[in-house]
């Protein structure tokens, strides 16, 4: 039994059982054996004979990425604790959070020279901020995958903890991660980029070497030089609309943004806004505040001292969750534009 | 859509509790905020002093529409002691 492998999963409070968005901000508790999905990971581990599930841990999604220090240290006393061979995290589909936490406990684990993998839809934000330093495997925005990426997970975890180096990523099936590595190939770069040319112009399939990156880089915008003659926008994707959604707003994946009228309005209210965002606890905006996340008061007081010249007639709101870039950029681009034309100087963003 | 915003010529300072998000696609000025659920204040605070808080972040924001910047730059709020003394430093 000595080549079993023993695997330490990480979970957060949905998966692991511990509760929603209300309980986003429990620190990590570790449970002996498999929880939740890690039942199906013990079983896909024990269908090969490979291993079993040692210890699960589980944290809020809020508190490993506000903690994270406070967080991976308590992680890393379970690594030490039980001392896996392996860390499967996840998988995480598309939410966000829990794919940076997830990212966050495989490197963790991989200072501690523990091989750990992941899974995750590739624009998850785990990917975005730690690609370098992250196997995962492909999945979709949808748990319904979560077989198919346990097993493959499973695959390629197995390999990692029995100290195989993988091959490509487009040929094992793992997210790219941006490293190129020195290859033997029995072509020269001349002959290859030849075949290459000959494929595209007759229209065959062909695969680039160099793999465009993933996000375009755009010049910063010249900041504004006298900050008492500009007029600031306010925008958010923090789900923000007026009591009751009269536009039906959605609380994940959204695909528009609404404006709605702050002419004349000092404070927002919760008698009359509500934010209908699915993918944090709104508690805080649904019963204290709402201006956490448009901080409309704040912006009324410094524009009635003078700091500034003015405030944009309406406020721009949108559902920052699960917002896959290509719709944030068209977002993007039409709020831009619409500012442009109202001769906004400068835009308060709040991303939750 | 900071970025997309900024392509048209305006400033944008996004303000979020978790800046390392903008930042890694890019973003310009990213401004630190409190938490996910409460990026411009903090509701476990007084009125008062929340209210003063939410008042550094959008300063630190003011000052970010108003700064050079050649890439993605991170604006920290003036106010760490503050939440660190009162344990909400993150």
């Amino acid at each position: 039994m000595s080549n079993q492998v023993r695997v330490l999963h990480y979970l957060n409070q949905f998966f692991g059982g511990v509760g929603s968005e209300d309980k986003a901000n429990i620190p990590p508790e570790c449970h002996e054996g498999p929880v939740g999905p890690g039942r199906l990971l013990q079983a896909t581990l024990r269908s090969s004979s490979a291993g079993s599930v040692v210890a699960t841990v589980v944290c809020g999604d809020n508190y490993i990425v506000e903690n994270e220090q406070q967080a991976l240290e308590e992680v890393g006393a379970a690594l030490d604790r039980y001392k896996p061979n392996l860390v499967v995290a996840g998988p995480a589909f598309d939410a966000g959070r829990y794919g940076l936490g997830c990212a966050l406990v495989c490197m963790a684990a991989n200072a501690r020279g523990i091989p750990a993998i992941t899974g995750m839809h590739p624009e998850n934000t785990g990917v975005l901020t730690h690609r370098l330093h992250l196997t995962a495997v492909p999945t979709g925005a949808e748990a319904s995958g979560m077989q198919a990426a346990m097993e493959r997970m499973v695959r390629l975890g197995l390999r990692l903890a029995a100290g195989e180096e993988l091959g490509p990523a487009m040929e094992e099936g793992y997210v790219p991660r941006g490293i190129r590595r020195a290859v033997d190939h029995s072509q020269t770069g001349a002959e290859r980029a030849y075949s290459m040319m000959m494929a595209r112009v007759s229209g065959d399939e062909y695969v680039s070497e160099v793999q465009a990156p993933g996000y375009e880089t755009v010049s910063p915008a010249p900041p504004i030089k006298d900050v008492s003659k500009a007029n600031i926008a306010l925008v958010t994707s923090g789900g923000l609309v007026p009591k009751g959604n009269p536009d039906n707003q959605v609380g994940g994946r959204a695909r528009d943004f609404f404006r709605y009228s702050i002419d004349g309005l000092d404070r927002l209210g919760t008698d009359d806004w509500e934010s209908v965002h699915m993918g944090f606890s709104t508690v805080h905006l649904n019963t204290r505040d709402p201006s956490y996340v448009l901080p409309l008061p704040i912006v009324r007081e410094i524009e009635r001292e003078g700091v500034i010249a003015g405030v944009y007639s309406h406020f721009l709101s949108t559902t920052g969750n699960g917002t896959p870039v290509t719709t944030a950029r068209r977002m993007g681009s039409e709020i831009g534009s619409e500012l442009r034309a109202a001769g906004i100087d400068g835009v308060l963003l709040v991303a939750t | 859509m900071a970025k997309e915003i900024e392509k048209t010529g305006i400033p944008v300072a996004v303000l979020t509790a978790l800046p390392i998000i903008p930042l890694s696609v890019g973003a310009a000025r990213v401004v630190r905020g409190v938490r996910v659920e409460h990026v411009c204040g903090d509701p476990r605070l007084t009125p008062e002093v929340d209210r003063k808080l939410g008042r550094r972040i959008v300063e630190t924001a003011l000052e970010a529409l108003q700064t050079e910047v050649d890439g993605p730059t991170r604006f920290v709020p003036p106010d760490e002691p503050l939440m660190e003394e009162l344990g909400l430093g993150v």
